[in-house]
């Protein structure tokens, strides 16, 4: 019987047997004084007091990290409600860490280790495991004491070329606000130097599933097949240039007119002020901010359409659509006025229009590449702002909204920023090609035009020439290696799909997703973002303006001096020309880690040297 | 066929084999499951391996690369406790484990990103693989802990069997002693990795230990196998029967084994994640 318990738990049991003839020895001596104190001992000694407090810890600990810690009140109240919030104060639940009664846990279980080990002290060297392993935790406990008692952790930003002699401690205050305390160094950290270090630029293939929403990023290995999971579409990347250069050159693929494009030159007085290819199905205008210009070219496919067109002069359309509960309403582009939507609780209102999304500039000097209106709804719960966009009118579908149900697109947002005079430019398949000026909204002058031909427009002082028309536009991509280092990478990937094979450049400086096909499968070439390898700040410690200890310190590798250890902990992100450093000085750190290094070897004794021991003097004993 | 899914399949039919062998029990069975499992381990050293290269970093930096090590582990410490003790049913379920863990990674993102510079350490080389050994050996006690309930209504009064240790076969009615002897195994690894790692957090983040959550469900995970391993002086003393305590120390592991996993990979369900320095993916 003896045996089997031994064998059940070789590391502790062994000493079982003794200890319970020991247990009824005061039970014989009788006295009531050494009875109850031999009863106290006996409860600061048992194995059960540990694994209760143990369970109580456990408790904690899970509370400690289920409750969030250290606060400010008004957190707590935001968080849980006033009630809880009082509730967590009174217990110390909001810093379970700190509080009394888990101090009272710790010094309990301290007491309990201290009693324990006295009372199964053995002088036997197979005992060596359990006595170091239960010194061990009193020491990490003790010196967890100094750390607390002693111990200081802050943290200060200091810019190069400058030095400090404090730092900051972040604590909650008895009022429960997040308080900084100021510390003073017994010596100044200079900062002589800081040095960011970034990861080269990697760059992945992400690609996209619509349907099925799901994202998945490729590997870059040129000539590997590569399935993407869930779908039938198979992706292959079958060239990489590390720096590659588009290079287009327009040509003419047939005389239908496919897509038919003219260049034009704009000339001031004599000097041509701009020129370029305008194409009628794609970019068509060309606007001139300082003079209030504009320039178009409109294709229209016969004849009777063109003199139809000619003199009309299309008003300011720009209009918002917003479809709710099945019903549509379309409103004029108005801004700061506010609309209702009959029949609901509804209103929308207007707050500003861009050509451009995203770009800095006023509107009258943007492209007219993402026209947006943001707009303001009001309804049942209350207020959401978003942005419409004309180009992407499914956008609010893919992201969060507070009024899913209020689908809003919109339309002809660039006809509310036409230039006041426009000269269009009109051409048709039967050959009438005829110049228009509109003055302030007005057909000025008609004029007929030819290839090569330069012609005054009226009071302007600008001439405009056509010197060349292609019917069937294109353009000839060809893609040039500028280096072999990492510049703007490109791949030629080729996708294969239910529509076939494709294939296509991308390339890493092009933010669009490219579309397979479908319209279901999108591929983006991009850089993962830069990110930091490592960063470094070389300290100077300075007493009494004497340098007494100097270091390049970087993130695990600090600067000791006098009992403080200075870290790396972060860097200004913005400019990165402010290094963050942690200052720490902990006196307990040689009693901790004496516990550290006690604990491993005690159990690495009781579980694997001790059996082995055992089996040793067991084989003895049955040799004998 | 990508190396993850032949390795998998590898461990599905190892597991299979492990099952035939249990069923129809013959000799030629065992060193084929055993040699099948070997290999499905290989393949996953191999994962690491190639993994740890492609990177240029070892092969813990995120949760992706940690479970195919784990998975790794997992295998090898069977392996190991194959070799010392004849196990019988554990190898399926040992494998159909470490498969479980593999697929999970296959759900993980797998991109290979530049290590931050904390992870940069030697500390933490050894913490991540102490760890895993002992995540390892645990996720093994509780397979023989499931084992052990199930067969435990069926065995008739146990005759203290003699056939034990010494590579002898161990019949899964004693599997109550086995989990204890895995578990003390695993138990010394468990303390390394936490020792280690309250050692690389004073180095690269200033403290041994800020109570952040992930410190504070590896000291949970911790407390709870030194209770189980206190146990067997305490429950003697608590009048329970032999038999009875017995079950309730098997469910006891595999409640802690429940506490492995969560500290390991589901901490990101916790409020107070977003502020640790050490969860998967908070930062």
């Amino acid at each position: 019987m003896k045996n089997v318990k031994q064998h059940q738990s070789p590391a502790i049991v062994g000493t079982k047997g003794k200890d319970s003839s020991k247990e009824i020895s005061p039970e014989k001596a009788g006295g009531h004084k050494r009875r109850d104190s031999n009863m106290v001992w006996e409860f600061f000694c048992s194995v059960k007091l540990a694994v209760v407090i143990i369970l109580i810890m456990v408790v904690a600990c899970i509370l400690g990290t289920v409750i969030l810690q250290e606060k400010t009140l008004d957190e707590y109240v935001a968080m849980y409600g006033y009630g809880l919030a009082t509730f967590f104060k009174f217990t110390q639940l909001n810093n379970v860490f700190y509080s009394h009664w888990f101090s009272f846990l710790l010094i309990l279980l301290c007491a309990n280790l201290i009693c324990c080990t006295i009372k199964r002290w053995r002088n036997t060297f197979l005992q060596t495991g359990f006595i170091l392993t239960h010194l061990s935790l009193i020491l990490i406990l003790a010196g967890g004491v100094v750390k607390f008692q002693l111990g200081v952790k802050g943290g200060v930003n200091v810019y190069e070329g400058k030095s400090v002699n404090y730092f900051l401690t972040q604590m909650i205050n008895r009022q429960g606000k997040l308080d900084y305390v100021k510390k003073d160094l017994p010596f100044s950290i200079a900062l002589d130097d800081f040095i960011l270090e970034k990861n080269e630029p990697k760059f992945q293939l992400v690609t996209f599933v619509k349907s099925k929403d799901r994202q998945k990023i490729l590997d870059v290995k040129v000539g590997k097949k590569q399935r993407i999971p869930g779908s039938d579409y198979v992706v292959t990347i079958k060239d990489y240039i590390p720096d590659a250069e588009l290079k287009q050159e327009p040509v003419n693929t047939s005389d239908k007119p496919d897509n038919p494009a003219i260049f034009v030159k704009l000339f001031g007085s004599e000097m041509a002020t701009a020129e370029g290819w305008l194409l009628a199905h794609d970019r068509n205008y060309y606007e001139d901010g300082k003079q209030n210009l504009r320039l178009e070219y409109i294709w229209l496919s016969s004849q009777q359409e063109l003199d139809n067109t000619i003199n009309t002069i299309e008003a300011n359309n720009a209009k918002l659509s917003v479809t709710m509960s099945g019903q549509s309403r379309d409103y004029p582009l108005d801004l700061n006025k506010v609309f209702k939507f009959e029949g609901t609780d509804y209103t929308i209102k207007m707050l500003q229009y861009v050509l451009n999304y995203g770009d800095k500039r006023p509107v009258s000097e943007q492209p007219q590449d993402n026209p947006a209106v943001q707009i303001e709804i009001n309804g049942p719960e209350g207020t959401e702002t978003r942005w419409v966009f004309e180009k992407f009118p499914d956008w609010d579908k893919m992201h969060p909204a507070k009024y899913k149900n209020v689908k809003v697109t919109c339309s002809g947002i660039t006809s509310t920023h036409m230039a006041k005079n426009t000269i269009r430019i009109f051409q048709s398949p039967e050959g009438k090609q005829v110049i228009v000026y509109i003055k302030d909204k007005r057909v000025a002058e008609t004029i007929p035009w030819e290839l090569g031909k330069k012609y005054t427009i009226a009071d302007t002082g600008n001439q405009v020439t056509v010197s060349d028309y292609f019917p069937s536009f294109d353009f000839k991509k060809e893609v040039i290696k500028k280096s072999d280092t990492v510049g703007i990478p490109a791949i030629y990937v080729e996708a294969e799909g239910p529509a076939g094979k494709v294939g296509d450049w991308l390339f890493s400086n092009n933010q669009y997703a490219t579309w397979y096909t479908d319209n279901n499968l999108a591929l983006v070439y991009e850089s993962t973002g830069e990110s930091v390898k490592h960063y470094t700040s070389k300290l100077r410690v300075e007493e009494n303006g004497q340098t007494v200890a100097e270091k390049v310190i970087r993130v695990n590798d600090p600067l000791k001096y006098k009992g403080y250890v200075i870290y790396q902990s972060s860097y200004d992100p913005e400019a990165g020309n402010f290094s963050g450093l942690q200052i720490v000085k902990d006196p307990g750190i040689p009693v901790v880690y004496s516990g550290f290094g006690a604990l491993c070897f005690g159990v690495i004794f009781i579980f694997y040297i001790k059996p082995f021991l055992r089996k040793k003097q067991k084989k003895a004993a049955e040799g004998q | 066929m990508s190396l993850i899914n032949i390795t998998l399949i590898v461990y599905v039919v190892a597991s299979i084999s492990y099952i035939v062998r249990e069923i129809w029990g013959c000799k030629a069975t065992r060193w084929a499951s055993l040699g099948l499992l070997i290999l499905a381990f290989c393949l996953n050293l191999t994962m690491v391996a190639k993994r740890s290269i492609e990177a240029g970093h070892p092969p813990f930096s995120n949760l992706y690369e940690s479970l195919i090590f784990y998975a790794c582990c997992t295998a090898f410490v069977y392996i190991i406790f194959e070799f010392i003790y004849n196990f019988r049913v554990v190898g399926a379920m040992a494998s159909v484990l470490t498969m479980l863990i593999l697929l999970y990674a296959t759900l993980q993102d797998d991109t290979i990103r530049p290590i931050m510079p904390a992870l940069k350490s030697n500390w933490m080389l050894v913490h991540v693989v102490t760890y895993m050994l002992g995540y390892a050996a645990f996720g093994i006690s509780f397979v023989t802990s499931i084992i052990y309930l199930v067969v435990k209504p069926f065995a008739g009064k146990s005759k203290d069997s003699k056939e034990d240790e010494d590579g002898r076969e161990i019949l899964p009615r004693n599997f109550d002693k086995l989990s204890y002897k895995i578990v003390a195994f695993g138990f010394p690894f468990l303390t390394l990795g936490m020792v280690t790692g309250a050692v690389w957090a004073k180095k690269a983040w200033g403290d041994y230990w800020s109570w952040d959550p992930k410190e504070t469900w590896s000291l949970i995970t911790w407390l709870a196998y030194l209770v189980y391993l206190h146990s067997p002086l305490v429950l003697p003393k608590m009048n329970i029967n032999k038999s009875k305590a017995s079950v309730i120390l098997a469910f006891w592991l595999l409640f802690a084994f429940g506490i492995v996993n969560f500290t390991f990979v589901g901490l990101n369900y916790l409020p107070s994640a977003s502020e640790s320095e050490h969860i998967y993916g908070s930062k």
